[in-house]
């Protein structure tokens, strides 16, 4: 029995598995960690914990620095798709319904989701690697130390700028990404931007604009705690801050397309 | 009494680090912890502090603050040395409504005059030399009037005359703020020019207790090998060290 214990456990199998409950393990405590921290913020403010000071520079990091990768992204994602797309609805006889389908796309979509990446590769990446560097530099344990909470120093401020901050930005990085469409569209094929604007109120309601300014509101909220999270959980040294850094981003990515999905069911379905 | 450990008891991964240590400090004191690295001695003053949680034993200290001074400085780089030293006053919701900002920023001038730094208000850690950084930390971790105040490694990777200049400062501070003092150093001169007591330890354990001076005469094998910095003793170094 002994020896067949010995063998199995130098078997690839045996390693598989247990590599692969080591990592369930580890994604357990991130998503516990991340709960645990939701709450702590949720707490926080309900207490009326804030750094007025440090959320106003998340803001400004948030809303301003942001600004133009997102609009690229959203921008070109347009034109990439109305580029291939206009010509053939125009040649089909569907040239009036190629503002509805592009606004559709980018007001539901687009707009929201490709501002979401933007905004995890430039900000959450940032932010996370920023609290995971002032933790394995004792930064943390210094503010606990003078008896400040790391959670209402660290986490509200970067929630909350990340919760008032997205909506803007994928407001005005939807209006560029219709506008670079509709310019798109006008020399693809030749579509007057009358047209192209008469069409784009066809099919998006008051209802669209408020789906996509609340997921855009729970995405900067998600990806600033997820990131802020990540960070926080770091140690050891430069490899602890990448591995957070790259977790931070992993996690994001995943989280608001499992969001989007969430939100794509529950008002669209 | 300001600081009392009783019994002390830390384990990581199965491995005692910390193993019925046992110790007072009284107010206007400075106790030295002296020992390898990786015996424990960081570790106590994080369990003091609350950063670790014991295991068992128990940790008695007087109402009031404790601070820590610690072994990088630990200054918030994003912030300029007045906003590092004002951070406590002014995110702590008790001591927000005690002083006005100009109440603050004269805190501020004083703390840093008294650690000889009058006028770098401005600057940011990044800009500053080690010693200079060090003593940012002694004005932030002074900023509360704190009734302990622990240093660790507060001479580490310092040039001899800085660390002459940061001992003379954590006598000052001492005198001016009578508080119950704890330094963690592997440096004689520290140890020699700081302390009133001292405590070695050894594998978790306390294996010796007295004055720099009885220290010195080398009357305990351990201490002996120490200050000797021999090889030869009772002190093997383990592999992880």
């Amino acid at each position: 029995m002994g020896s067949f214990q010995k063998y199995y456990r130098q078997s690839a199998t045996y390693k598989i598995c247990l590599g692969l409950l080591e990592g369930l393990e580890k994604s357990l405590s991130t998503f516990g960690d991340i709960v645990i921290n939701g709450f702590g913020v949720i707490k926080c403010l309900f207490k009326g914990e804030i750094s007025w000071k440090e959320f106003i520079e998340q803001c400004n990091r948030f809303g301003i620095t942001s600004l133009p990768i997102t609009l690229s992204i959203v921008g070109m994602t347009s034109v990439i798709v109305a580029s291939q797309v206009a010509l053939e609805m125009v040649k089909q006889g569907g040239g009036n319904f190629v503002g509805l389908l592009l606004t559709m796309l980018i007001v539901r979509e687009v707009g929201v989701i490709m501002s979401g990446f933007a905004i995890i590769s430039m900000i959450g990446s940032s932010l996370a690697s920023e609290i995971a560097t002032m933790r394995v530099t004792e930064q943390i344990d210094a503010i606990e130390v003078l008896k400040v909470s790391p959670i209402k120093y660290l986490f509200v401020p970067r929630v909350m700028a990340g919760l008032v901050m997205m909506p803007p930005v994928v407001a005005v990085a939807s209006v560029v990404g219709v506008l670079a469409g509709a310019v798109t569209s006008n020399l693809a094929s030749g579509l007057s931007y009358r047209a192209f604007f008469d069409s784009m109120w066809l099919g998006v309601y008051m209802k669209d604009l408020g789906v996509c300014m609340l997921k855009a509101a729970t995405f900067g909220a998600v990806i600033a705690l997820i990131s802020c999270s990540c960070g926080y959980a770091a140690s050891g040294g430069a490899k602890g801050v990448g591995e957070a850094t790259t977790k931070a981003v992993v996690w994001s990515f995943v989280a608001i397309v499992i969001l989007d999905m969430i939100f794509a069911i529950a008002f669209f379905f | 009494m300001s600081i009392e450990v009783k019994h002390l008891v830390k384990t990581f991964d199965d491995r005692k680090v910390i193993d019925d240590v046992s110790f007072k400090v009284e107010d206007g004191e400075t106790l030295a912890i002296v020992g390898f690295s990786g015996s424990g001695k960081s570790t106590i003053l994080k369990l003091i502090c609350g950063l670790l949680t014991k295991d068992s034993g128990e940790i008695i200290t007087s109402d009031g603050d404790i601070a820590m001074v610690f072994q990088y400085s630990a200054l918030f780089d994003s912030l300029n040395v007045a906003d590092n030293i004002a951070f406590a006053l002014r995110e702590r919701k008790e001591l927000r409504n005690k002083y006005t900002e100009k109440e603050i920023r004269r805190i501020v001038s004083e703390k840093l005059e008294l650690v000889g730094l009058k006028g770098i208000e401005r600057k940011f850690p990044s800009e500053l030399s080690g010693g200079m950084q060090k003593r940012v930390s002694f004005a932030r971790a002074i900023v509360t009037e704190p009734n302990t105040i622990l240093y660790d490694e507060p001479t580490a990777g310092l040039d001899p005359i800085s660390s002459t200049l940061i001992e003379d400062y954590i006598v000052r501070l001492k005198e001016e703020t009578h508080a119950a003092s704890i330094v963690v150093t592997h440096q004689m001169s520290t140890i020699t020019r700081t302390a009133n007591r001292v405590i070695m330890l050894y594998n978790g354990k306390v294996v010796f207790e007295g004055t720099p001076e009885e220290m010195l005469k080398q009357d305990n094998e351990y201490t002996r090998q120490f200050v000797t910095a021999s090889l030869e003793g009772p002190m093997q170094m383990l592999a992880e060290n």
